[in-house]
């Protein structure tokens, strides 16, 4: 009986591998966040999940194909090189091996550049920018 | 009854024996039986429709599932002198529901940037075929017609 892995864990290596980097945190020094930023940072990497596909194989889950949303973002008045930023996390993600507990890395590859200025929700004076991609990353079970 | 294909099941044993059992190939999602039986039309003079006798059932088909560099056991076969003993289940939880027989097989591998590259095989008959449950599908395809 194959022992299934913890999914969580290829997010872990996505996130390891961006904090792990200190030119990224120089760049973005408020961190690494899933999903929402801590409140008050103003320099910061965005991680989420936009898909997960299991591909099956016969008895088990064969690999998993995991597509994530992967962007720098920058309030405009710090005057943070959020285009120096991107290019970081491009380095980190793009063809780079990791790590995950449990899983075989197959591949971790950008699919899309993302690219916009938002107007900031509350203060129509304030402009954040946000650049970065969406990677994919598969990760396969070994024995399966 | 009705069960999932999640845990169906692809065997081989290259020797054709049985003996070792056939071996679980791994990275496989699907596979496909046909036992079709070719019919000759008989239909005479004042026959009021067409009429068909049965001739010999054919036994062949194909798997499907992605590339895995652990097991070879498909690109093995292919180079096989000798037929190999396919065994193929649609669901391992019901043990005793299974065709198997000598087979030749043939894989393909389809890669590309996107996603695992992936694997299909097509198999034929070498000898003849067995359902290992039920008294009826006991004996081969070829000896119950």
């Amino acid at each position: 009986m194959i022992t299934i892995p913890n999914s969580s864990e290829i997010d872990n290596a996505v996130i390891g591998a961006l904090l792990a980097d200190a030119t990224l945190l120089a760049l973005l020094p408020d961190g690494v966040y899933w999903d929402v930023a801590a409140p008050k940072a103003k320099r910061f990497v965005i991680v989420s999940l936009v898909t997960a596909d299991d591909e099956p194989v016969f008895g088990s889950r064969g690999y998993e194909d995991v597509l994530y949303l992967v962007k720098a973002v920058v309030l405009m008045s710090t005057g943070n090189d959020v285009k120096t930023a991107a290019h970081r996390i491009d380095q980190l993600l793009e063809d780079q091996p990791l790590t995950i507990p449990g899983y075989t890395h197959m591949v971790t590859c950008r699919e899309a550049r993302i690219r916009y200025t938002e107007v900031d929700e509350v203060d129509d004076t304030i402009r954040w920018q946000h650049r970065g991609g969406h990677y994919r990353v598969q990760a396969s079970i070994p024995g399966v | 009854m009705i069960k999932t294909g999640r845990y169906g099941t692809v065997k081989y044993d290259p020797t054709g024996s049985g003996t070792p059992p056939p071996v679980e190939i791994i990275s496989l999602n699907a596979w496909k039986a046909s036992f079709k039986t070719d019919y000759e039309d008989v239909t005479c003079f004042g026959d009021e429709n067409k009429v068909y006798v049965p001739g010999m059932p054919d036994v062949s088909g194909s798997l499907g599932g992605f590339w895995n560099s652990d097991d070879l056991t498909l690109f093995e076969a292919t180079k096989a002198a000798t037929p190999g003993l396919l065994e193929l289940a649609p669901n391992s939880t019901e043990a005793l529901f299974k065709w198997s027989g000598l087979a030749y097989l043939d894989a393909d591998v389809d890669a590309s940037a996107k996603g695992a590259p992936k694997l299909t095989s097509t198999f034929k008959a070498a000898g003849p075929w067995t359902m290992s449950t039920g008294t009826l599908l006991n004996a081969p395809l070829a000896q119950r017609r």
